[in-house]
């Protein structure tokens, strides 16, 4: 497991830098996805399913963009997408390519299935986080006023 | 300051955005408050392809000016210096001439050039190869190949808008490439490759931008975002389908 924290914080590192990031907020990005995976992990540990497992690493990537995002004062984007990066259904989204091609289209299907359900719990957990937080922050805005 | 001045420096700011895959929301709110840091109300619609924008100006005059965006690529850094180039013109509305002085810096900002990319590039594979539990070898060979994938993908970029054949293209190769090297070199796992070498041409911007522009009421840029993401998935599965495919008729 640690291993593969270690290669999440690289594998949200080297793809920002093809989005020319800041330098300065590489190494931010890089825990992003570090942590991320740390609760995408546990979660699996327990539970045993990628789906719930995608969606709370998917919500801790949120809040932390989000969070940084106010402290650095940046985009949220800037973590928000090195940090969904380790989550991403590579493995099972190239299974059901390989099904297709040897036409068995009953597992094609399952696991197609199983990569559209993952990837919707990654959106679900970007929303939610995404919402409350400018729920909140339009709540104070409205006090001020 | 002259209204028409404030719409050219608010679609200039725009069209740095846009064109820098900046989310709908953000480039809208950016030019509302360029306008209102020259004490001017302005109205703005983005959606992916363009930006209309129209000010009225103290004396009831109306300044509509409509920007058209071909080419759009990634660059985070851009979009950063041109959130905090809109939050200081609130506390200090700077004259035309500065204004127009530093939107041409942050045109011409530093961006990494071609090698560190292609660096990060292969790394990002060579680093998916081994998270998706592949083999040092298996690394090294998705590392080659990402290179030569990325290089490629610049290299269209270049000539002009040719998404569906840059990543049709990207899919076949990488499809054929590990196919080959499999063949070739029993040792190496062709799915381990392919899964690390795919990953460099996710569309996870557009993915997470078509997400945020969808929660903030822009359904518009939205959807267009999940259609571009969706072009794209689909454009690199069928690249690798086809190599897999002659592959099986083949050998």
């Amino acid at each position: 497991m640690l291993q593969q924290t270690v290669l999440a914080f690289f594998g949200s590192i080297f793809p920002v830098i093809l989005f020319n990031i800041d330098r300065r907020k590489i190494l931010w990005a890089g825990f992003c996805g570090a942590i991320g995976w740390i609760i995408y992990s546990l979660v699996s540990a327990n539970t045993n399913s990628p789906i719930f497992s995608s969606f709370f690493g998917a919500l801790t990537v949120g809040i932390y963009s989000e969070s940084m995002a106010r402290i650095l004062k940046t985009p949220t984007f800037e973590f928000l997408i090195p940090g969904i990066f380790p989550l991403v259904p590579g493995m099972i989204a190239y299974k059901t390519l390989r099904y297709i091609v040897e036409n068995n289209m009953s597992s094609a299907f399952s696991s197609g299935t199983q990569t559209l359900a993952v990837g919707g719990a990654i959106g679900f957990g970007i929303m939610l986080s995404t919402t409350i937080f400018k729920f909140i922050s339009r709540i104070q805005k409205n006090r001020k006023k | 300051m002259e209204t028409k001045k404030v719409a050219e420096i608010a679609v200039s700011a725009g069209e740095i955005l846009l064109s820098n895959g900046a989310e709908a929301y953000r480039v809208e709110e950016t030019i509302s408050k360029i306008c209102n840091s020259y004490g001017l109300t302005g109205d703005c619609i983005s959606n992916l392809t363009g930006i209309f924008i129209s000010i009225t100006g103290p004396d009831g005059e109306m300044v509509t000016s409509i920007r058209r965006i071909r080419q759009r690529r990634v660059d985070l850094y851009r979009v950063e210096l041109i959130n905090s180039f809109s939050r200081g013109l609130m506390e200090n509305p700077v004259s035309y001439e500065e204004a127009k002085r530093i939107l041409g810096d942050i045109t011409n900002a530093p961006s990494f050039n071609l090698g560190i990319r292609l660096m990060a590039a292969s790394m990002t594979s060579f680093v998916y190869t081994l998270f998706f539990k592949g083999t040092v070898p298996d690394a090294i060979i998705a590392l080659v190949i990402s290179l030569g994938v990325y290089f490629i993908l610049q290299k269209i970029d270049e000539v002009g808008f040719f998404q569906f054949l840059q990543y049709f293209l990207s899919g076949l190769l990488i499809g054929a490439l590990s196919v080959l090297i499999q063949h070739l070199f029993p040792i190496i796992h062709k799915d381990n490759v392919i899964t690390g070498a795919i990953i460099v041409l996710l569309p996870g911007v557009s993915l997470t931008n078509g997400i945020k522009d969808i929660l903030y009421g822009d359904y518009v840029s939205g959807l267009a975002q999940f259609g571009e993401a969706m072009l794209i998935i689909i454009a690199m599965s069928a690249g690798i389908v086809t190599a897999l495919s002659l592959f099986m008729k083949w050998m």
